[in-house]
């Protein structure tokens, strides 16, 4: 779902609004994730952070067919989420994307702010759903079933986000953008789910230790 | 950091494996673009690897690896140095 900037109407004032809105809005998520984390960081996870990130970067190359025609991939953001906490995994989302537009041109520049939203933002929240699904209880046998349900939702939040974004390019506007966003990304939101749901508990089962974002989820995070 | 190394190695595999058996279709979003007929106009910026292949590389599936790989060093060069910074500046505890 990353927004290329061939999708921004420069023409629009609505389209330019919203985009450099969107860039207002996620550097002032990045801002406070980036003084969160640093309270809360330990060295330690500096190495789980760099190849959580790049495993994330290197996943959202492979696209998987789902029907009609059409593909998705792992945005990955609950599983950052998960392993790291929500402040680091908005930053080592963010980092993905910033490589993904910069050298692939996958994802624009102008479309940077709604895509850091879109699915660096919201990822790191989905921390808190998977937090609110478990109960706080990380290890309970709520915890797959959480990650599942807090990674669709994220790809649905990220992809009625995106369709709004959009839709001043489109001449039907939010009543089309949005019913046919998520009328795929609820597809692809279950492989999301599905691929989000094994990777954590395969990790789970034999790297109990570096679980870093698990002890998170016991303590009282605030936001 | 061996174990780390592993852990890199094993996503370059990854890659390796299963570029090829990536799905070309387009995805959501390009879907929604396609069915509702928008045109896109020509974007500002165009990358250094535009849609992940090396230019000079003739063979899709090699320049399609070797920009994965390229973009997964990258990325995890990034991580590190975020890391890097996020970590405290004088740890009162010796790790």
């Amino acid at each position: 779902m990353h927004i290329p900037d061939g999708l921004i109407a420069t023409n629009e004032p609505t389209s330019v609004a919203i985009a450099v809105g969107m860039w207002i809005v996620s550097i002032a998520f990045l801002v406070w994730s980036w003084k969160k984390a640093q309270k809360t960081y330990s060295r330690g996870i500096t190495a789980l952070l760099a190849i959580s990130s790049a495993f994330v970067f290197a996943a959202q190359m492979i696209n998987f067919p789902i029907a009609f025609g059409t593909s998705g991939h792992l945005v990955g953001g609950t599983f950052l989420a998960v392993l790291l906490g929500p402040y680091a995994a908005m930053l080592s989302m963010t980092i993905v994307l910033l490589m993904q537009a910069f050298f692939f041109a996958d994802g624009g520049i102008m479309a940077f702010g709604m895509n850091a939203f879109n699915m660096a933002v919201i990822g790191g929240l989905s921390f808190f759903l998977v937090k609110l699904f478990t109960r706080g209880q990380g290890g309970s046998r709520r915890f797959i079933p959480s990650v599942f349900a807090a990674s669709w939702l994220s790809v649905m939040t990220g992809a009625l986000l995106a369709a709004l974004e959009v839709s001043p390019a489109f001449a039907g506007g939010v009543m089309v953008t949005v019913p046919s966003m998520l009328f795929y990304h609820a597809i692809i939101g279950l492989g999301e789910g599905a691929i989000t749901a094994v990777l954590i508990s395969s990790i789970q089962r034999m790297q109990p230790a570096i679980m870093g974002g698990l002890t998170l989820l016991k303590e009282k995070t605030k936001l | 950091m061996n174990k780390h190394l592993a852990v890199v190695a094993a996503i370059v595999v990854f890659l390796a494996v299963f570029i090829p058996l990536a799905s070309s279709s387009p995805d959501g979003l390009e879907r929604v673009v396609e069915n509702l007929g928008v045109e896109e106009h020509a974007p500002t910026w165009n990358g250094i690897m535009s849609d992940y292949a090396i230019a000079s590389i003739e063979n899709p599936y090699v320049s399609t690896l070797l920009a994965g790989i390229f973009g997964t060093l990258m990325v995890l060069i990034a991580g590190l140095l975020l890391g890097k910074s996020l970590s405290p500046k004088n740890p009162k505890v010796p790790e």
